[in-house]
């Protein structure tokens, strides 16, 4: 589904040069539930853009659902992003001049789907996340998990083959934080591939599989001798 | 178009700037259209040809001093016309109380009896003479020319009976609809005076548009103007105007010395007196054109302001936008669009606007009914300024990258 290999990512000023992302190598497989933790600056949310479509890469290849993008156009970005790619952002990202049916109906609109058929997805994913009876309200009338829920319908309105999810329960309270999650959890056994970024080891521990990022590439911690003991320690943690 | 419904949805959550876009549209409509109304009535006025030949015509106001007797004008008109036949360029002159365009001389009511109150037409009525044709270069249409023997002298105004006269086509027509107007009579006065020619065309002296209904209706009588003030219009050969101009003055008064000829504007070439003539209505069309072209301005610089404002403010949403599956071209459309909605509003408005103003105008002064093709080209226009207006800040906003999406504010 998301195959990254020998990835780089270099943001280039007059002076210097920055890795965000050096010989990065990820595949996510269809189906899967992967988190991606790593600690501030590591690249995690670089990662998520790319793969996401929202940046560039400067050298490397990535396959999404089989497409090489790296040659694509702004145009075909736009549309792979819209058909084939769901976003949960940390800050929602609701439009706050738009009510709940409106803010789920923007992807649908860039599609150019007919209106009988984006009132059915828009209304089928309401309900999905408990929100129908909201429709009409706008995000300024809700909490701050009901607007995750309703850019997790927006998400998913559009029957996206992948999740991206950056840090989706951390503008949350506990309480709401848990509720997305069993949302996503629910979605993931529906069989979407959801790949989420996360520095809460809780919340990557509830994924299927953890990749961690550091200084821009993916580690193993378990067999990575420098974090092992770290490792060992924060498992204990959670199993616990 | 698809986007109609989110986009008003999402103004309505931007009421002010939107209204005040709108009405400033609309206020641009309302006086644009009437501006641009009054001055094409201005320059269709001023272009108006005078059916004489302009290029040749020189004009010089004499005014006697002394106050001569009127038995005395007509030796001092006949030495002066000989002194000016005699300057080197001049091919004939005429003396006159007044010329096209000259704002001052004399009107009567024309028509088919005595009766002053049953006048067919108001008429500007010209003193002139058998060189009076040749020299403005009249086309006669129909009848002859006065010969020398009927060219009689009038001291007062309320004298003149003239046995002959020439009128104008357009006054011709207004007389005798139904046929030739040669051999008939009409009355300037209390006699009867026989229509000897035609001529196509001779503007009045008058350029007040309240005579504009009639300023093609002239009367020439033969008869020379005993008073103290003449006119005379004197024909220059091609390329000698500016030779003759700067001598004439010299030449008169080398003949005679008893006399003023205004340094100012006592010799005028035709052009002079034509952009005299016409000054107040070029110059309302040009203050009609700069106010045009300043509201114009200020209306595209207010959408540009508020577009790039809302750009600004909208970063992140166009972000998400772009994110969500937006092509730089659905912001652009987005963008366009929402201001051609605000666009709608405003000439909607403004299309009344401009006819309220038109009713006050007419009202008021004296305008004529605003022409609808006005109202359609402003709003046309007016949808075109906004459009090229918020193109620049729109591209901008079509610019924004997705990633913006997960930038922090």
């Amino acid at each position: 589904m998301l195959k990254m290999t020998h990835l780089s990512k270099v943001y280039r000023t007059e002076v210097v040069e920055t890795y965000a992302l050096r010989d990065f190598n990820i595949d996510v497989k269809e189906g899967e539930f992967v988190a991606v933790t790593g600690p501030s600056g590591s690249g995690k949310t670089t990662f998520l853009t790319i793969a996401g479509l929202l940046e560039t890469f400067t050298g490397g290849e990535y396959h999404l659902d089989g497409i090489e993008v790296s040659q694509l156009n702004d145009n075909a970005r736009s549309k792979i992003r819209n058909e084939k790619i769901g976003f949960i952002f940390q800050a929602f990202n609701l439009i706050p001049d738009l009510n709940v049916f409106d803010n789920v109906e923007v992807p649908l609109r860039y599609r150019g789907m007919k209106a009988p058929e984006r009132k059915e997805r828009i209304m089928g994913a309401l309900d999905r996340v408990g929100l129908a009876s909201r429709a009409k309200h706008y995000p300024a009338e809700l909490s701050g998990g009901q607007q995750q829920r309703v850019a997790i319908a927006r998400a998913l309105a559009g029957s996206p083959r992948l999740l991206l999810a950056d840090e989706p329960t951390g503008n949350l309270d506990t309480q709401m934080a848990r509720g997305v999650l069993e949302l996503l959890e629910e979605i993931h056994r529906e069989g979407a591939t959801i790949v989420m970024v996360t520095h809460d080891p809780e919340l990557a521990a509830r994924a299927q599989r953890n990749v961690h990022i550091i200084d821009g590439q993916v580690v193993d911690l378990a067999e990575d001798p420098r974090f092992h003991t770290a490792y060992t320690a924060a498992a204990g943690q959670i199993r616990s | 178009m698809m986007q109609i419904r989110p986009i008003l949805a999402a103004l309505r959550h931007h009421k002010a700037g939107t209204l005040l876009i709108a009405l400033q549209i609309a206020l641009t409509l309302a006086i644009v259209c009437n501006a641009l109304f009054i001055i094409h009535q201005r320059l269709t006025h001023l272009s108006q040809p005078t059916g004489i030949d302009e290029d040749s015509l020189l004009i010089v106001q004499n005014q006697w001093a002394g106050r001569p007797a009127p038995a005395e004008v007509p030796s001092l008109l006949a030495a002066d016309l000989d002194t000016l036949r005699k300057i080197p360029g001049v091919t004939n002159a005429y003396p006159s109380n007044t010329f096209p365009l000259s704002n001052g001389g004399i009107a009567y009511g024309i028509g088919h009896s005595p009766d002053k109150l049953k006048f067919t037409s108001d008429t500007a009525i010209y003193f002139t003479d058998e060189n009076t044709l040749p020299t403005l270069g009249l086309k006669l249409v129909a009848g002859r020319n006065f010969r020398a023997d009927e060219i009689g002298e009038a001291a007062g105004l309320d004298k003149i009976a003239p046995a002959v006269i020439i009128i104008t086509h357009e006054l011709a027509d207004r007389l005798f609809p139904d046929g030739s107007a040669v051999g008939k009579m009409a009355y300037i006065s209390n006699q009867p005076s026989i229509i000897i020619g035609v001529v196509e065309r001779l503007q009045t002296p008058y350029v007040d548009s309240a005579m504009a209904q009639w300023s093609a209706c002239s009367t020439l009588v033969p008869f020379r103007h005993l008073v103290d003030s003449t006119a005379y219009v004197v024909r220059v050969q091609p390329g000698q105007m500016a030779d003759v101009a700067s001598h004439v003055r010299a030449a008169l008064y080398a003949a005679n010395r008893m006399r003023v000829i205004s340094a100012k504007d006592g010799v005028q070439t035709f052009a002079q007196v034509r952009a005299t003539a016409y000054a107040s209505d070029r110059g309302m069309a040009i203050l009609m054109g700069a106010i045009s072209v300043v509201l114009l301005a200020i209306t595209a610089a207010g959408i540009v302001g508020l577009t790039s404002f809302w750009v600004g403010q909208r970063r992140k949403q166009i972000g998400v936008r772009r994110a969500l599956g937006a092509t730089q071209h659905d912001i652009l459309s987005y963008f366009l669009t929402e201001n051609l909605l605000i666009g709608f509003a405003g000439v909607v408005i403004g299309g009344v606007l401009a006819l309220g103003l038109n009713l006050w105008l007419m009202n008021q002064f004296e305008v004529e009914r605003l022409e609808p093709g006005y109202v359609i080209a402003g709003v046309i226009a007016l949808l075109l300024l906004g459009q090229g207006a918020v193109l620049a800040p729109a591209l901008r906003a079509s610019h924004v990258p997705p990633v913006e999406a997960t930038r922090s504010v």
